[in-house]
């Protein structure tokens, strides 16, 4: 598989720049027992993470193929997919809206200063609570906007 | 690999957990010959068959399996190789994060010889 899968980064973003313990990363991910410790495992084969007095810390010689597979933008794109998918089939407490709006260009205006705004909230939100908010209760949100004409081309040619 | 190889390799795959003696009561091999065959032992036409009928009864579970088939050889016809390498990514972390909910790792990275 190309990149990383949204478990293997959530893994990834967990352990980040400290050494954590397989108990932490476990904690700190909320996932199973044993999904966790397949994917640390996965991810010392390919030489991504590293273990050091029973502490799993990112390896310092990822090599730039590896890196660029990691963090490339087919690899990006294929894992918000992944997340995107999840919160779609997400059955309880969905919050999800998808609708094609009509917007004069005054209206678009305001709403790109209002997506800008809400960015800034949602860092100000982060910056926060980061330290107390362990990565399994963050929240996944996204937003996009795109023009159906150009969005109804790119289905059809495919890319 | 040869076809038998690939025949048992596609039966682990489909029936990870199965002892000998529940591959035996499978195929209606004797178990002694299934641990033979599971080692390497050339494999006779009947037996070739009793395997990949327990695969195609598996598959056959599974409605939508004939279905992703025929819209695969579809989709290698009328794709762009771009097209068809998304489609491949997708299914391939669909299979791997199933894989990780599996208690061991080991096929996930190398070709398990069964021998």
């Amino acid at each position: 598989m190309r990149g990383l899968s949204s478990l293997e980064r959530v893994i990834l973003e967990c352990i980040g720049l400290q050494s954590l313990t397989y108990e932490e990363v476990q904690t700190q991910a909320g996932l199973q027992e044993n999904v966790c410790f397949n994917i640390l495992q996965a991810l010392i084969i390919r030489g991504i993470l590293k273990t050091d007095n029973n502490r799993y810390k990112v390896s310092e010689n990822i090599s730039p193929l590896m890196m660029d597979e990691i963090n490339g933008h087919e690899a990006r794109k294929a894992e918000s997919l992944e997340m995107m998918e999840a919160v779609l089939e997400h059955k309880f407490e969905k919050v999800f809206r998808f609708q094609k709006v009509a917007m004069d260009s005054r209206d678009e205006k305001i709403f790109i200063a209002m997506l800008s705004n809400l960015e800034s909230f949602l860092k100000d939100a982060h910056k926060k609570a980061e330290a107390q908010v362990p990565l399994k209760n963050r929240k996944v949100i996204f937003w996009g906007m795109g023009e159906l004409q150009t969005l109804m081309t790119q289905v059809m040619s495919g890319r | 690999m040869s076809l038998q190889n690939k025949t048992i390799h596609r039966y682990r795959l489909f029936f990870p957990k199965d002892t000998l003696r529940e591959a035996s009561s499978r195929t209606g091999i004797q178990i002694t010959r299934v641990f033979r065959l599971f080692n390497g032992k050339p494999m006779k036409v009947e037996e070739l068959e009793a395997f990949e009928k327990a695969i195609n009864d598996k598959i056959a579970e599974n409605p939508n399996f004939s279905r992703l088939n025929y819209v695969l050889e579809e989709a290698s016809s009328l794709l762009t190789n771009d097209e068809l390498g998304k489609l491949a990514d997708y299914m391939e972390r669909r299979v791997t994060n199933k894989k990780y909910a599996r208690t061991y790792i080991r096929p996930l990275f190398q070709d398990v010889s069964i021998a």
